[in-house]
C-alpha cells in the first residue's frame, strides 16, 4: 500500500455567506464520509464528508457558528445566517470534525474511509455511472452569467472585510 | 395524496409533496458544495404547486440575486434550492424521510467535482455506526434530538444556540 499523507496546513474556510470563517492549522489523519441518518439530516444530503481538527488548531476568524445538539452527546455547527453545515463535534472530544465542503480548497483534502454503512443509500452505488451534463457554464450559460454578477457567496479565500448578504429573508 | 414527506433535523420544519421529483440531479457546483458543506448536493425538483410546508417557516439565504436556499434557522439543515421565478423547487435529498426513494439520474456543475467522486464506493469501511461501541450507540439513541422519519402530530424541537 502506498503511504498516505494528509496535506499540510494551514487551511481556511467558512460558510456560504461569509458570516462565519475559520482557520485550521493542521488536519487530523481521519478524512471520511459518514452515511448515518443523523449526518444526512444535518446536511440535507446523502452523507457528510468530514475531517478532524484538534480544538487547539482551530480558530474562528470571523463570526461564530450556531449549534444544534443532535443528541446529548454531540453538536452540529452551522451558520445561522445562511445555513451552511460547518461541523460535527462530540462533547468532550479532542477535535471538531469539519465539513470538507466548507473549506476554501476542498479538492486538497482526500478521503480515506467510510462510516455509518447502515444509512448508505442504493443510489450511491452507481454514482460514477450517472450521465454528465457538463459544467455550470456550459449547461446553463445565461443563468450562470446572471449568477456570476450577483454571487453572494464568500470567495474561497480570507477577506479583510466582508458584508454578508442578509439571510432569513422571506 | 402525499407522495413524500420530510423536514429538517430538529423537526421545526416539515414538508410534504404529492409528486415524485423529476430530473433528480447531483450538483457539484461550488455554490451547492458550500450550502451543504459537502462535496455535492443532490437536488430533487418538484412543482411548487405540489409542495407545501406543513410545519414551521423556512429561512432563506439568497446565494445570488437569482436563487435562494431554504434552511432551518434552528438547526441549520439545508432544505431547498430555488429560482423564485421558475415553477419548480429543488428539495435536498437528505431531508426526505426516505431518501432512498429518490435517486439521481444526471450530474451538473462538473467544473468543481471533487477528484475522489468516482472512488467513493471503493473506500475502506463496511461497519454500521458505532458497531465497535454499542454502549455509545445506546447513549446516542437514548438522547436523540432528531425528528423521526415520519410526520408527528406534536413535536417540540430541541433548542439550538449560538456557540460561545
Amino acid at each position: 500500500m502506498t503511504e498516505r499523507r494528509m496535506p499540510e496546513g494551514p487551511f481556511s474556510g467558512g460558510c456560504q455567506c461569509g458570516a462565519v470563517r475559520f482557520r485550521a492549522l493542521a488536519l487530523r489523519d481521519n478524512p471520511h464520509v459518514c452515511y448515518c441518518r443523523m449526518c444526512q439530516k444535518a446536511t440535507g444530503n446523502l452523507f457528510t464528508a468530514l475531517v478532524g481538527v484538534y480544538h487547539e488548531n482551530l480558530t474562528w476568524t470571523r463570526g461564530r457558528p450556531a449549534e444544534f445538539m443532535s443528541s446529548d452527546l454531540a453538536a452540529r455547527g452551522f451558520c445561522a445566517n445562511c445555513g451552511t453545515s460547518l461541523y460535527y463535534r462530540s462533547n468532550g472530544g479532542p477535535h471538531v470534525s469539519m465539513s470538507i465542503g466548507a473549506f476554501d480548497e476542498p479538492h486538497r483534502i482526500p478521503l480515506w474511509y467510510q462510516l455509518g454503512m447502515e444509512g448508505k443509500h442504493p443510489s450511491l452505488m452507481h454514482l460514477a455511472d450517472i450521465e454528465e451534463a457538463g459544467t455550470t457554464e456550459s449547461a446553463m450559460a445565461e443563468d450562470a452569467a446572471t449568477i456570476r454578477v450577483s454571487n453572494h457567496q464568500h470567495p474561497d479565500h480570507d477577506t479583510a472585510t466582508w458584508m454578508p448578504a442578509l439571510g432569513a429573508l422571506p | 395524496m402525499t407522495t413524500h414527506t420530510g423536514g429538517c433535523q430538529c423537526g421545526a420544519i416539515r414538508y410534504a409533496t404529492d409528486m415524485q421529483p423529476v430530473g433528480v440531479h447531483v450538483c457539484h457546483c461550488r455554490m451547492c458544495q458550500k450550502a451543504v458543506g459537502g462535496p455535492f448536493a443532490v437536488i430533487c425538483p418538484v412543482l411548487k404547486t405540489h409542495f407545501r410546508v406543513t410545519r414551521g417557516e423556512m429561512a432563506y439565504f439568497h446565494s445570488s440575486d437569482v436563487a435562494r436556499r431554504g434552511y432551518c434557522r434552528d438547526c441549520g439543515t439545508p432544505l431547498t434550492f430555488e429560482y423564485p421565478h421558475v415553477e419548480d423547487l429543488g428539495l435536498l435529498v437528505g431531508t426526505f424521510d426516505d431518501p432512498s426513494q429518490v435517486a439521481p439520474e444526471i450530474q451538473y456543475g462538473n467544473e468543481s467535482r471533487v477528484a475522489w467522486y468516482h472512488t467513493l464506493n471503493s473506500l475502506p469501511g463496511d461497519a454500521p455506526t458505532y458497531a465497535n461501541d454499542p454502549a455509545m450507540l445506546q447513549r446516542i439513541s437514548g438522547s436523540n434530538h432528531q425528528h423521526p422519519d415520519h410526520d408527528t402530530d406534536h413535536w417540540t424541537p430541541h433548542p439550538g444556540g449560538q456557540r460561545q
